[in-house]
């Protein structure tokens, strides 16, 4: 979990342009000001490109906290 | 029964008395009483269609639990999903959109030559429609998405859809804010109370001040465009433009102030629009519940479907929203040429910079940080905003077009509407109270302000003088009408 949240700390500052950002699994978009419905996309394809996984839309629209994003990953890295 | 009614002035005080009184100590008879008031006050309009707001409360209550069940089998779960959707879009798109529909259906037959009997039901539309499907379709979603979890309790949720203050015109509240607001305690607080009441008051001087004062004269602009000089058609539109903010941030604020006399906080609903300096901006301040609502359910689940093809992609997503957005104001071409303007405008936005801000904020609006310097992009946007109101003020999309040439190329120019100084003053004034109080709630709000008590209470009394002594003829609200 710890290093994913290394890796994805470093893509939501690069992405975001914020280099404060610090994630933890309680993180929500409500915690970072640039974290908005567009963002959130970029955000996405980022994630996919970085650790080359697809995910389903579907499954995307449920992620509550970057605690859902991790174990996502997690899931379709095993 | 409208907010600024006679009627709703003997309504609420004695709602208010019993709630507090009365009924105090247990929950359950506070929210079955605000559930029987909140349909006393939706049936005085129309008995009738009560039934469609207990339909449309059951069936999500119902089907919310459904869904919760089975939220581990993916298909189940679906197909419970879809229900909800298919039979609350077929209520709204029936009472709503099916003479449209029918219409233009017969229209693009005509062109090809074909020509049908014209066919259409006399549908009056049920107020609030459009608001309080949009709320119990939230509900669903959301526990469809593990959001939130349904409740059990029906009286709770039935009062969630039909809460007096927000069933006809909003602010469309998601469960995960309110529904939990109906589940607990909820206690007296005289600040807030009073906070309300100052709410109620600044809502009311709004509507009836600026909102009615300016109703005449838009209507003679609008309903003669073909005889008026082109000042006078471009004066018409900056004064819709603030009719319809009075109006309509005016009837969210009573809303909200009176949630805030029973102990419930919604969400802000308008955050000083005019002050917005790009069109983003904009949604993320006016009619907010709405541009959230479609932010989440419309615009996300596109924009992710989308990704692939990046910037393209969002702007597609962003576009279809605003269509969307457009037919939620109205049935008609006019409505979809005004959302689809506003989408074409995210256009620079989205394809010049590397990133921006979205469609709005689930967030909540964040307070208003507008500052002097923003002044030109602050007015360029007020003025766009304003070429998207020639097509929602006018009738037909034919009749917003030939306002539009009427600006630019007029013949027959026989009268010119005047307008009252007073009605100009008063606009003046709202925008001045409104760029001070830009960081608070409502510009009323005065509560905190570090002035004298006396001069406090002064300024109460001032705006009680107006609204009896400048109110003007009393309208609908515009929102009622979608």
């Amino acid at each position: 979990m710890n290093e994913y949240l290394n890796d994805l700390s470093n893509l939501f500052r690069e992405v975001l342009e914020n280099d404060d950002i610090t994630l933890n699994p309680e993180t929500t978009a409500n915690d970072i000001e640039e974290w908005d419905s567009i963002n959130h996309i970029y955000l996405v394809v980022e994630i996919e490109k970085t650790y080359q996984i697809k995910f389903k839309s579907s499954q995307i629209l449920e992620w509550k906290n970057v605690g859902d994003i991790v174990s996502a990953i997690i899931e379709k890295k095993s | 029964m409208l907010f600024n009614s006679i009627e709703f002035f003997i309504f609420l005080p004695i709602v208010f008395i019993c709630y507090w009184f009365f009924l105090k100590k247990n929950i359950k008879y506070q929210n079955f009483f605000l559930l029987i008031a909140s349909y006393v006050f939706y049936a005085w309009w129309d008995w009738r269609f009560l039934s469609l707001i207990l339909f449309s409360s059951i069936l999500d209550y119902l089907i919310g639990l459904k869904i919760f069940e089975n939220k581990d089998r993916e298909k189940s779960k679906k197909y419970w999903l879809w229900i909800s959707m298919t039979i609350n879009l077929s209520i709204l798109g029936f009472f709503k959109y099916f003479n449209f529909f029918i219409s233009s259906f017969i229209d693009a037959f005509d062109t090809i030559g074909i020509s049908l009997n014209h066919y259409s039901l006399n549908i009056i539309l049920p107020v609030g429609i459009s608001f309080y499907t949009f709320q119990t379709m939230s509900y669903s979603l959301d526990i469809s998405k593990n959001k939130i979890e349904p409740t059990k309790d029906f009286i709770a949720f039935a009062t969630f859809v039909a809460f007096f203050p927000q069933l006809v015109a909003g602010p469309i509240e998601r469960a995960s804010n309110l529904l939990p607001q109906f589940l607990k305690q909820r206690k007296f607080d005289y600040k807030i109370a009073l906070d309300g009441a100052s709410q109620i008051l600044w809502g009311l001087f709004k509507k009836i001040v600026i909102a009615d004062n300016c109703a005449p004269y838009v209507n003679e602009v609008f309903g003669n465009y073909s005889d008026q000089p082109t000042l006078t058609l471009i004066t018409g539109t900056v004064v819709f433009a603030f009719q319809i903010y009075a109006d309509f941030s005016g009837y969210t604020d009573i809303a909200i102030g009176v949630a805030k006399l029973f102990g419930f906080d919604f969400k802000q609903n308008f955050n000083y629009p005019y002050f917005a300096t790009n069109i983003s901006d904009f949604w993320k301040k006016w009619h907010i519940s709405l541009s959230s609502w479609l932010n989440d359910y419309v615009f996300t689940p596109l924009a992710i479907n989308f990704r692939n093809h990046k910037k393209r992609g969002i702007f597609s997503a962003v576009f279809i929203t605003f269509l969307v957005s457009g037919l939620w104001h109205g049935a008609g071409w006019n409505f979809i040429v005004w959302g689809g303007l506003h989408g074409l405008f995210y256009l620079p936005i989205i394809f010049s910079k590397k990133r921006f801000t979205a469609i709005s904020t689930a967030k909540g609006p964040k307070k208003n940080t507008a500052k002097i310097s923003d002044l030109p992009k602050i007015i360029s946007t007020f003025t766009l905003v304003c070429i998207t109101y020639i097509f929602f003020r006018s009738e037909t999309l034919t009749d917003a077009l030939l306002f539009i040439k009427s600006i630019f190329y007029n013949h027959s120019i026989t009268r010119a509407a005047t307008i009252e100084t007073s009605v100009i003053l008063f606009i003046i004034l709202l925008v001045l109270v409104e760029w001070l109080q830009r960081d608070k709630q409502y510009g009323l709000q005065i509560q905190s302000l570090k002035i004298n008590r006396i001069f406090k209470w002064s300024i109460y009394y001032l705006v009680i003088f107006f609204i009896f002594w400048y109110g003007a003829e009393k309208q609908d609200f515009i929102y009622f009408q979608f």
